[in-house]
């Protein structure tokens, strides 16, 4: 019964599991020279610079309509106001007689904190309850660059925030998120309620003519 | 499989060797690792849908034990790896060396010989193949495959205009295994410097502290940016890690501290990596998360690319790579690199994968992008579909001699008694 070895018939075996179990012990930073394909950088001084977040095209601001150096091409509503880009905004416009009413595009890497967080960050700035993952699911869909993003409308008291407690009664927010890991776009409009109301067909407008420009 | 043992074990001291023995090589053993590895696979199956496939090959299939919860209710089972090892160990001992060898079981021990074939095969892949991605714009060329998941942390030497000849690396075997809450501190005698790690992310963006969205990142501000740790995603090679570094001159001075993040590496063959730089005793140095790489013994130049579109859409309806394939002490070698139609040479597969970059227009240059696999253990699941066919066929000829000779005997008319 027992004529072989069983500790001989076991080294095999006992071989193959301490080979899966290696790899401890290795030096924390290993020397290597580099390749002919991995020799070159770019020196950049700004983190704005290596987070892609300045190599973004940013609108131009006196185009007729976006411009060939922003990345993103769109068509002005008509009353609308073309404002200069900041850092965090592409695209960056106002509308109502004293430009109380504005619409950005704004562009981040990665899911961008991700769409509810997002959705419910907006819901806080109207001071309205935060919704449940399912009904932010289950919020409506409209395409923007040809992909279904959310669809937002939220009237309450706003405030903006960003450095500011001032808040601004009878408010309505619009807008679109479309969230991927491949980054996170935001479409948002802020103004007074019936301002909002009466450029609803506007930011349908201008979120169609929404392209990326290809040269 | 192993030979039914229908005696109880006894597991007492004096007996292990011979219990362990009869349990590793008894029929019960094998028929409950066949049962546990249906549901593992069942369960596998499943589980990519929350988890993705990379994750969940790692959870249920790479791992000795894993938990789930299975209809609400949580269970603790044996992962893939311990149950084909087990079921290795049980083959082995109890088909090959317990069992009686007669020519009649000659065909079934051929097939659990394929059998075993097809989980050394599994092991050897598990343990030894690689797969990563390869590139190129047409007129480029390159021996360097790039991981799709592994990063790891490199610090390199600069010159003025950005040229580095060799770089310190913290492996991606290392990095990967921080925990967020976790600091290590490495040095390297080489360096003037230590290096401090920590709040490691799988998967994280920078948000400028101008975001709104920067309000709610817990963690430290470095010029002007917040870390945001996010969900890892489900296709892993999505995810972009970063840390915190903290460079500790050595011989004096304030400690540099720094975001990185592995979307400064880059997005595009044409790109070069982005890395933090400093400087230490005078010397400009770069830190950055890049993607691990190896070499392969060869050079693969894209000659061109041929991509086509369905009229109308923006949909690929066909795309393939014309390269040139450059060897040391061999000639320049053209060949085209098709959907289906891969290249195989030197124990690497290049397929024709994707291309890039995305969201481009008709007329806009194009990148090709081949999925780059070596697997030593390749063709094995081939053979030991053979060898296990072959030793079927035998048993089953064998079961046929055995029939038709019994039945010949039975049904031949015996000589009458006088």
């Amino acid at each position: 019964m027992t004529r072989f070895s069983v500790p001989f018939a076991a080294l095999p075996f006992l071989s193959l599991f301490l080979v899966s179990c290696g790899g401890e012990g290795a030096p924390a930073l290993v020397e290597r020279p580099l390749s002919d394909s991995e020799k070159n950088f770019r020196l950049v001084e700004k983190s704005m610079d290596r987070f892609r977040y300045s190599s973004q095209p940013s609108a131009d601001s006196s185009g007729p309509s976006g411009g060939a150096a922003t990345g993103l091409v769109f068509d002005t509503p008509e009353g609308w106001t073309k404002k200069p880009d900041s850092p965090m905004r592409d695209i960056n416009l106002t509308f109502g007689a004293n430009g109380e009413g504005e619409c950005y595009v704004a562009r981040l890497p990665g899911a961008g904190g991700g769409l509810a967080a997002n959705v419910n960050r907006w819901r806080g700035q109207m001071a309205a309850a935060p919704l449940s993952e399912e009904e932010v699911a289950a919020l409506p869909t409209r395409p923007l660059f040809g992909q279904p993003a959310r669809f937002v409308s939220v009237d309450g008291s706003f405030s903006p925030g960003m450095g500011t407690d001032q808040s601004f009664p009878d408010y309505r927010l619009m807008g679109l998120i479309l969230a991927s890991e491949a980054g996170a776009v935001f479409v948002k409009m802020t103004g007074p309620k019936t301002l909002v109301e009466q450029n609803s067909a506007a930011f349908d407008q201008f979120v169609a003519s929404l392209t990326v420009n290809s040269n | 499989m192993a030979s039914p043992s229908s005696r109880a074990i006894d597991w007492s001291p004096q007996h292990w060797p011979v219990a362990l023995y009869r349990f590793f090589t008894s029929f019960k053993l094998a028929t409950i690792v066949l049962v546990l590895m249906t549901v593992v696979t069942l369960l596998g199956t499943l589980g990519q849908v929350d988890h993705g496939l990379h994750a969940a090959k790692e959870k249920y299939f790479h791992s000795f034990y894993f938990t789930d919860r299975v209809l609400g209710i949580p269970v603790f089972l044996p992962g893939g790896m311990l149950l084909m090892l087990v079921l290795f160990v049980n083959m082995t001992l109890g088909a090959l060396v317990k069992v009686k060898k007669r020519w009649k079981g000659a065909g079934l021990l051929i097939s659990h010989v394929g059998m075993l074939m097809l989980l050394a095969g599994g092991f050897v892949t598990n343990q030894f193949s690689t797969d990563g991605y390869m590139a190129l714009y047409p007129g480029m060329s390159s021996d360097r495959v790039e991981s799709y998941r592994e990063w790891q942390l490199e610090i390199v030497p600069l010159s003025k205009d950005g040229v580095a000849e060799k770089a310190w690396t913290y492996p991606a075997e290392s990095l990967e295994t921080m925990r967020s809450d976790e600091q290590r501190i490495i040095r390297n005698e080489s360096l003037p410097f230590d290096l401090v790690i920590n709040g490691y992310s799988p998967n994280a963006v920078p948000v400028p502290t101008s975001a709104p969205i920067a309000a709610g990142v817990i963690g430290k501000e470095i010029d002007g940016f917040k870390l945001s740790p996010e969900k890892a995603s489900k296709e892993a090679e999505q995810n972009l890690p970063g840390c915190f570094l903290e460079i500790r001159p050595r011989g004096g001075g304030a400690p540099i501290e720094a975001i990185l993040w592995a979307g400064s590496y880059r997005f595009d063959p044409r790109e070069k990596p982005m890395p933090f730089t400093f400087t230490v005793d005078d010397q400009l140095y770069g830190a950055l998360i890049m993607k691990k790489s190896w070499t392969v013994p060869f050079i693969v130049k894209l000659d061109e690319f041929i991509f086509e579109r369905h009229p109308g859409v923006m949909t690929a309806r066909n795309y393939e790579s014309r390269v040139t394939r450059l060897e040391e002490g061999e000639a320049d070698k053209p060949l085209e690199i098709k959907m289906n139609e891969p290249m195989r040479h030197a124990g690497y597969t290049f397929f024709q994968e994707s291309f890039g970059p995305s969201g481009s227009q008709p007329g806009d240059e194009m990148f090709s992008q081949f999925a780059v696999a070596n697997n030593p253990s390749d063709q094995w699941p081939l053979y030991s579909l053979i060898v296990t066919g072959v030793g079927l066929s035998v048993h089953f000829l064998i079961m046929l001699v055995n029939f038709t000779t019994r039945s010949r005997k039975r049904f031949s008319p015996s000589p009458a008694s006088p």
